[in-house]
């Protein structure tokens, strides 16, 4: 799994930020020094990312928020897969009237676009809590996962050694659980990265377009005060404030999309053998 | 059908017929394929002659490279592989493998007409039977395209389709057997020389197959065409097939009219083939199946015999010495080192019957 | 799956092939009613998740509208009457009738009228900022598009080639970057670091809106990099898309065959093309739905009065009739769009007008 320097790269990013989310509340105090003869200070020995409007170090900033962004992301992609994969099983495998009304649940799901209704649903509730903002952004992204796993077990189906499960009588929860998803298990899990990246994008834009709450600490809030209430997107003084919160978002996803290759690589046969 | 022969394949149309042969004569074909553990021969010095008004049967396993050769006879080798060593010559056109671009355009689908392996999905899923086989007449260089719509149809009529409704079809409103017949009609319809059907029966029921291959014979016979049908079913080739040649592993290890191979098989090769068929009459267990497995590319043997491995004859010279091509009768060739003994004749000239 | 066809010749009299005909067009006409029926149900299921949203918003604002009337000295008659011009319907009825004054506001195509633009019907409001997102969205589409689907192509034709493999990572790479992080780049690289495009707003408040050529000049220059930012965003997917739908096509054996019988270069790039775009053109139709919801950073970022920045700003207002209408028509923009894209879908691909029948 670790042959290449790629995934390794991979490996290393991912677990970096895991550190930085474990650790980052514990090194740091609740509310972060502000310094108001460092504003806009250029990276230094004691800042090494800069200062931001208020003269609070970058650095501590990133670290601090990791948590909420991957915690809640993690949930979120849990909640999606779970949901999604039932879903997608139950409709392909059980069809008749189970398929019309999942199918038509999970259409309803594909129709209403994602980030309007979160944007929506934050006059609703108050994502303060990384657990809850992870379990909606779960609820609202399943749709195109269920959709494919549906079409998979349709086929699968067909199978003849599915078709012997269902002769032998064994119970529904059985086939689906221990014959099927087996089957697509591979997928799901890279269904899983995928559904990480959406929700990773997904919260820190939100808490960037500053409907939500600004009192945790989120990369988003830091960019949206950084880009709307700091004025940083009109100083050059800002480049590393601006770009810290920029940077980490891509990073961590370059991670995911290196662990991603790997993923793909272990339970893809035709790969591996090239 | 007006073809237009640009000025390349008529300036080589003189070497072709020099000794007045008509048809396809394919002289020691060479196809190597690059690979990662460096180039692997797929065919190998392969001779072989498609006169006109003959059938012949091109018999071997999966692998034997019969797919490859048949591309071959339209340079059409696809990458990674190429054509080393060797010609494929024409009477009236000249070398195909020399021919590149415009003129080697005009061969395909014109003097050679190919019937695809998978002639099943051999058309363009978003286009009518019609407006493709007006694609075909202009590409082609027809002077009145809409003209080879009304061959097409008579080549319809012929095959027994409705020809104004396949014309008028996509390819998913037509069945697998009609499908086929279309193929046929696409390699026909601009009055080829030479017809390649590689595997024309794999995809059909018995009763399309016996019906599509009848069609092949009359129209063959009528237009005096060199028909060359690639497959692995001795049966269609003991029906359909004037000559045959068997190949393994790139070679051709043994051909001869059909009656001769089928009766008198003198390659240790064609006597497994053809124990190993079971027959409608007779016991089911008669048939044995053949030991061991064809050699993938990388493990055909470059010296001796290919067939060695498997072969129950197998003598110590066989894995030193290439067998040469010797004649075992007329018209009847083998590359075998038991065949070359004292009764056998080395092979002096290829007699063909017409 | 393919159904051999009898060997002997099957003759189809004329009447046989009008009925096939009169069968298949009936058919298409059966597919399109049941997907218009379809696209009324999935309307009315959003109107009913949007009613229940404004139910669930904390505070009651219906409520505290009505409430807010009568501590102006409103006689509580009129009250309710405003309150019901505002929301489509008052919190002092049951649920069930609630919901059914609502949807009956909405069948008169009725959203209510806002609460910070006082006394503006929503429906005005949002018709005004549809324009905005549309042609920013949509000439962030086509360029997307064109580009995504040019790379693309060339990625698979040349994909063992340097030039292949740097047009696939770019692909990857654009992909990877979400929308406001895109978005706050151009914006801080080429109105900060390089000030070579104006920042914010549409067009500069110095020029008059009219057909001058200052300020459709001022339009376009202010429009660029929102332009790009969605395009670029999107390029990625158009361009893997493309990439990966050329070489699966390329690997048909029809293509094989268009080769061997001789075709020209010309007809079969077109026979390839035509098949490999096939799929494309139908998720192009879809983001046609999406564009309406899709570029609410774009607008963020560059100040730009559209659906998303309208959307935005009635949130932070609490202008809730405003927001439930926003994104009402945003989500069914969303289900008009999936509707053509079937209707494409059956309009040019011949196999599933076949399946219709």
């Amino acid at each position: 799994m670790l042959r290449t320097p790629g995934r390794v790269a991979g490996v290393v990013i991912i677990v970096g930020f895991a550190v930085m989310g474990l650790i980052g509340p514990w090194i740091y105090p609740h509310n972060l020094p502000v310094n108001a003869n460092a504003i806009y200070a250029g990276p230094s020995l004691a800042h090494p990312l800069g200062t931001d409007f208020e003269g609070t170090d970058v650095l501590a900033l990133l670290v601090t928020g990791a948590r909420y962004v991957l915690l809640s992301a993690l949930i979120a992609g849990l909640v999606a897969v779970v949901v999604g994969t039932t879903i997608g099983l139950v409709a392909g495998y059980l069809r008749g009237l189970t398929d019309l009304g999942l199918s038509r649940f999970t259409d309803f799901a594909l129709t209403v676009p994602g980030i309007p209704l979160l944007v929506v649903l934050s006059t609703v509730y108050r994502f303060t809590s990384p657990y809850m903002m992870g379990v909606v952004l779960g609820l609202t992204g399943w749709g195109g996962l269920a959709r494919a796993v549906r079409s998979q077990a349709l086929s699968l189906r067909e199978r003849p050694y599915l078709e012997a499960a269902r002769g032998l009588g064994l119970p529904l929860r059985h086939i689906l659980w221990r014959e099927l998803l087996p089957n697509i298990a591979p997928y799901v899990a890279m269904n899983l990265l995928l559904a990480v990246i959406g929700s990773i994008y997904a919260e820190t834009g939100l808490f960037f377009l500053g409907v939500l709450p600004a009192q945790v600490n989120n990369w988003g809030v830091m960019l949206n005060l950084a880009v709307f209430s700091a004025g940083a997107i009109g100083s050059p003084q800002a480049l590393t404030y601006l770009l810290a919160p920029l940077v980490s978002i891509l990073l961590l996803t370059l991670g995911i999309v290196l662990l991603l290759d790997a993923v793909d690589e272990i339970f893809n046969p035709r790969l591996r053998t090239l | 059908m007006r073809r237009r022969q640009s000025r390349d394949t008529a300036s080589e149309t003189a070497a072709g017929n020099e000794d007045g042969f008509e048809g396809l004569r394919v002289r020691d074909l060479t196809i190597v394929y690059g690979t990662e553990a460096g180039e692997l021969a797929a065919v190998r010095g392969v001779d072989l002659d498609l006169p006109a008004g003959t059938i012949t049967g091109l018999v071997g396993e999966s692998g034997s490279g019969k797919s490859t050769l048949a591309l071959a006879m339209l340079n059409a080798v696809p990458s990674p592989g190429r054509i080393t060593a060797g010609s494929v010559t024409m009477s009236g056109v000249g070398d195909i493998t020399r021919l590149r671009g415009r003129a080697l355009r005009q061969v395909r689908g014109g003097v050679l007409g190919y019937v695809f392996q998978a002639s099943q999905n051999s058309l363009n899923p978003l286009k009518r039977v019609g407006a493709q086989l007006l694609d075909l007449a202009r590409s082609h260089g027809v002077a009145q395209p809409r003209l080879i719509l009304g061959e097409a149809a008579k080549l319809c009529e012929r095959m027994g389709l409705d020809a104004t409704r396949v014309l008028s079809s996509y390819q998913h409103e037509l069945s697998g057997g009609m499908r086929q017949r279309v193929g046929i009609v696409f390699a026909l319809v601009l009055n080829a020389k030479v017809l390649i059907l590689d595997e024309p029966t794999t995809a059909l029921d018995m009763l399309s197959q016996a019906a599509v291959l009848e069609v092949v014979r009359e129209i063959h016979a009528e237009r005096r065409l060199a028909t060359v049908i690639i497959t692995h079913d001795i049966a269609v080739v003991a029906e359909m097939a004037d000559r045959m040649v068997v190949t393994y592993a790139g070679r051709v290890v043994e051909s001869g009219t059909a009656g001769d191979v089928l009766r008198y098989a003198a390659h240790p090769y064609t006597k497994a083939l053809l124990r190993s068929i079971p027959r409608i009459s007779g016991d089911i267990s008669a048939a044995e199946p053949l030991p061991g497995r064809p050699p993938d590319l990388a493990s055909i043997p470059t010296v001796g015999c290919v067939f060695r491995e498997r072969c129950p004859l197998a003598m110590p010279i066989c894995s030193d010495v290439d067998p040469a091509t010797v004649s075992v009768g007329p018209g009847h060739t083998t590359a075998c080192h038991l065949a070359a003994g004292p009764l056998a004749v080395p092979e002096q000239s290829e007699e063909v019957a017409g | 799956m393919v159904s051999a066809s009898p060997p002997i010749a099957e003759p189809q009299s004329t009447g046989r092939r009008a009925d096939a005909r009169k069968r298949r067009l009936i058919g298409v006409g059966r597919r399109l009613g049941a997907r218009i029926v379809a696209a009324l149900v999935m309307i009315w299921a959003v109107a009913t998740l949007t009613f229940f949203l404004v139910h669930a918003l904390p505070g009651n604002p219906v409520q505290v509208q009505y409430e807010t009337l009568l501590s102006h000295g409103v006689p509580p008659a009129q009250a309710l009457k405003e309150t019901r011009i505002i929301y489509g319907f008052v919190s002092h009825e049951p649920v069930v009738n609630q919901y059914g004054s609502y949807l009956w506001q909405l069948l008169h195509l009725n959203l209510g009228q806002s609460i910070s633009y006082s006394g503006v019907s929503v429906s005005h409001l949002v018709l005004a900022a549809a324009p905005w997102t549309v042609i920013l969205v949509l000439s962030g589409l086509v360029v997307s598009f064109l580009l995504g689907v040019l790379a693309g192509a060339v990625a698979a034709v040349r994909r063992t080639s340097k030039l292949g493999d740097l047009l696939s990572i770019s692909g990857s790479l654009l992909h990877g970057i979400p929308q406001f992080v895109m978005a706050v780049l151009l914006a801080y690289v080429f109105t900060t670091l390089l000030p070579v495009f104006p920042f914010g707003a549409p067009y500069d408040i110095t020029v008059i809106p009219g057909w001058n050529l200052a300020y459709i000049g001022s339009l376009v220059s202010h429009a660029v990099l929102p332009v790009f930012a969605y395009a670029l965003s999107s390029y990625g997917g158009w361009m893997l898309s493309m990439k990966s739908s050329v070489v699966s096509v390329l690997g048909d054996d029809f293509v094989l065959a268009a080769e061997l019988r001789g075709l020209k270069p010309l007809t079969q790039l077109r026979y390839v093309a035509r098949n490999a775009l096939l799929p494309l053109f139908t998720v192009f139709a879809l983001s046609i739905g999406f564009m309406f919801g899709g570029s609410i950073f774009i607008e963020d970022v560059f100040d730009y009065p559209g659906l998303g920045h309208l959307l935005l700003s009635s949130i932070s207002a609490r202008d809730y009739p405003l927001m439930s209408g926003t994104f009402l028509l945003i989500t069914v923009a969303v289900i008009l769009s999936n509707l053509l894209a079937d209707l494409l879908y059956t309009f040019i691909d011949p196999r599933v007008r076949g399946q219709a029948s």
